[in-house]
């Protein structure tokens, strides 16, 4: 394997009595691309960013970024790593421009008036510049804290959970801009367990789930591997639809009134529908869905996931 | 050097825009010079007010009486001789009273005469925790001496005399440095183990393990930036102390010093006591709790010499004894000796905070 901007093999993470945070894990990154850590709550991701971000030691295990080990020398890579904590608060009584002036500061950086203004228009808070920050909305808030996290340019950004709690525009907001941030070239590191985010965003994505990572590749790859391709939805059929269809040796589910036919193979499609349409139904709507990662996630830890919770 | 300055200026900003910050830095001890101004400048020509029972009415009753008004302590106001000045006492809620005997004048005149039987007894009736109480009995026993001298027409041969060590001085002049000592303990105290507590709560600290700024470079700009505004805040306080009641002490510059050195030692315990804290609230908690008996047992609001022995012996071992005790040395005694004994004291116990903080407060997590 190619040497990775950032090589994590074999971390752990324990705590005592015998709680593995993180356990034996190994991942490379492959820069200017956007990984995404996906998995539920307690999963072990902020762990395992914490680990890479300087501000935990790990129980065993080394992680180097450009590089470097960061259990030994994380200072030297300050000036070229960004870091959104998850849940970033601003400092609640200053305004963006003074909270980015006063950041700037803490890297040494002086930034002139046009460059804050810059720096604030790239996260689309130009408007409110002048605001204090207790009075930004939550999306606001963390558009600042991806705003801080990039005075020193960083060559990697690390973005904990950053769409947390956030209504459905502001994370579409955001997403708009990780992406930007990514096309000028910047490596970034997204937690997150939101399913959407992940699928939306990523080029490589890490399923994590009980300290360990479960499975490894890109959306695409991972629905081919452990989705089932394509679903057709037999929208409000109800059970006795399911009943029949079963009847004549299709695999099928039922979801909230819904009958699921997965199609395992593409050219089966036609010979299925055909068998359906021999069946008199009184589904809504007929319709095909591709699977996605929620599916995924759904067939190798047995849960479905609702806001980080694990749901069965 | 430019990271401190910053920190200094964002977190100044953050501090003097919340409410909180500059209430305890500003108003907080105008409003205590303000209020114990106004208590003690009026205290000094108030009179006791004093029930008197004549039961006997003759003219030496009277002129007992004449003597005590001349006390200039107390404001003489007659209890009605019919009354029985038990009940009258509880029926008024009153805490002092005197009462003249019915046998006052016949007594002193058998005295006068050749059937002296010892002298006749005035009973002042109050309660001895009060202070009004002491004025009282002290007005009591002078007109008495006064009353005794004049009958028996004898020359007073001893007579106290009274002279003021800081001419024009106020009770003021001594609560000020107290009111100094207290603003820079709140503020650094208070404020250093709250900040403690809610920069680990809200990952501030984390965020701050992020950038190039050192711990040490964060604790020396807290104790600058709180140097500075408690440096101010002294010299408002002064000003408004010296317009509205005309105060004597001054603003030295080993006072200005103190200033500083006091805010090392609170601003490096708050820090200390913010190692174990997890949340604000429970900063605010422990702060009150260490902060506030020490207001009150390190000679504040009132000499340690009116504490009872044991208390005294606590507040050998408070370090905002010594804070205060430096100030009064220099703003009001002019004791340059003895405020640097005590202003090396207030260093080396803030070096000791300050260490223990240092090497004990993490931004990391374990």
């Amino acid at each position: 394997m190619s040497e990775g901007l950032i090589q994590v093999e074999g971390l752990s993470k324990h705590y005592p009595p015998n709680v593995k945070a993180v356990d034996d894990i190994s991942f490379t990154i492959q820069p200017r691309q956007i990984f995404s850590m996906l998995g539920p709550n307690g999963a072990g991701k902020t762990t395992t960013v914490e680990i890479l971000e300087g501000l935990r030691t790990p129980t065993s295990g080394t992680a180097t970024i450009f590089g470097v080990d960061v259990t030994k020398d994380y200072s030297s890579l300050r000036d070229r790593v960004g870091i959104l904590p998850q849940s970033f608060e601003p400092f609640d009584n200053l305004k963006p421009t003074e909270a980015v002036q006063y950041w700037a500061g803490l890297y040494d950086i002086k930034m002139t008036k046009s460059q804050v203004n810059s720096l604030l228009e790239r996260v689309d808070l130009t408007e409110r510049k002048s605001v204090i920050s207790r009075s930004l909305s939550g999306g606001e808030k963390r558009k600042l804290g991806i705003a801080l996290s990039l005075i020193n340019e960083p060559e990697l950004l690390f973005l904990d959970e950053p769409t947390t709690g956030l209504d459905p525009k502001a994370r579409r907001d955001l997403w708009r801009l990780i992406e930007e941030i990514r096309k000028k070239g910047t490596t970034v590191f997204l937690t997150t367990h939101y399913l959407d985010e992940a699928e939306k965003l990523a080029d490589d994505v890490a399923i994590m789930h009980k300290g360990k990572i479960v499975a490894r590749g890109s959306p695409r790859d991972l629905i081919a591997r452990y989705g089932k391709m394509t679903v057709i939805v037999l929208s409000g059929a109800g059970s006795e639809a399911l009943r029949e269809i079963r009847r004549r040796g299709i695999e099928a589910t039922e979801e909230n009134g819904d009958v699921l036919v997965p199609v395992k193979d593409p050219t089966e499609m036609r010979a299925i529908f055909q068998k359906i349409s021999g069946i008199e139904l009184h589904a809504k709507d007929i319709y095909t869905r591709r699977q996605s990662l929620e599916d995924v996630f759904l067939n190798l830890v047995g849960a479905k996931m609702d806001e980080g919770d694990l749901k069965p | 050097m430019s990271r401190i300055l910053a920190d200094i200026k964002g977190f100044g900003r953050q501090y003097l825009r919340s409410k909180v910050g500059a209430f305890f830095t500003f108003a907080f001890p105008i409003l205590l010079i303000l209020l114990f101004g106004a208590i003690y400048s009026a205290s000094g020509n108030q009179k006791v007010s004093l029930p008197v029972q004549n039961l006997d009415g003759s003219p030496f009753s009277v002129a007992y009486l004449n003597e005590l008004n001349n006390t200039t302590l107390v404001n003489i106001k007659m209890i009605p001789a019919d009354a029985n000045i038990t009940n009258y006492i509880n029926d008024n809620s009153l805490s002092l009273a005197l009462q003249i005997p019915a046998n006052f004048g016949s007594k002193i005149a058998g005295g006068l005469g050749s059937n002296y039987t010892g002298p006749v007894l005035v009973t002042v009736y109050g309660d001895r925790s009060q202070s009004t109480f002491g004025t009282a009995v002290a007005a009591v026993e002078a007109a008495s001496v006064s009353y005794n001298y004049n009958l028996s027409r004898t020359l007073p041969l001893v007579a106290p005399g009274v002279q003021d060590l800081k001419e024009g001085y106020k009770f003021l002049d001594y609560f000020l440095p107290g009111v100094v000592g207290i603003t820079v303990m709140t503020n650094s105290l208070f404020s250093m183990s709250s900040i403690c507590a809610e920069y680990r709560q809200r990952g501030f600290f984390k965020l701050l393990a992020t950038t190039s700024l050192r711990k040490y470079e964060w604790l020396i700009s807290k104790f600058v930036f709180f140097s500075i505004i408690l440096v101010l805040s002294l010299l408002t306080t002064f000003a408004v102390a010296s317009v509205v009641f005309g105060t004597h002490s001054t603003i030295t510059l080993l006072s200005l010093v103190m200033i500083p050195a006091g805010t090392f030692l609170f601003v490096s315990l708050g820090m200390l006591l913010g190692v174990g804290i997890k949340d604000p609230e429970s900063g605010a908690a422990v702060a009150n709790a260490i902060g506030f008996p020490m207001m009150f047992l390190s000679g504040s609001f009132f000499p340690l010499d009116m504490m009872p022995n044991f208390l005294q012996a606590i507040a050998t071992a408070l370090p905002l004894t010594y804070f205060n005790n430096g100030l009064r040395d220099t703003m009001v005694y002019g004791n340059t000796g003895s405020a640097i004994a005590n202003l090396l004291v207030v260093v080396a116990i803030g070096f000791i905070f300050f260490l223990l903080a240092s090497r004990l407060m993490s931004w990391k997590e374990r």
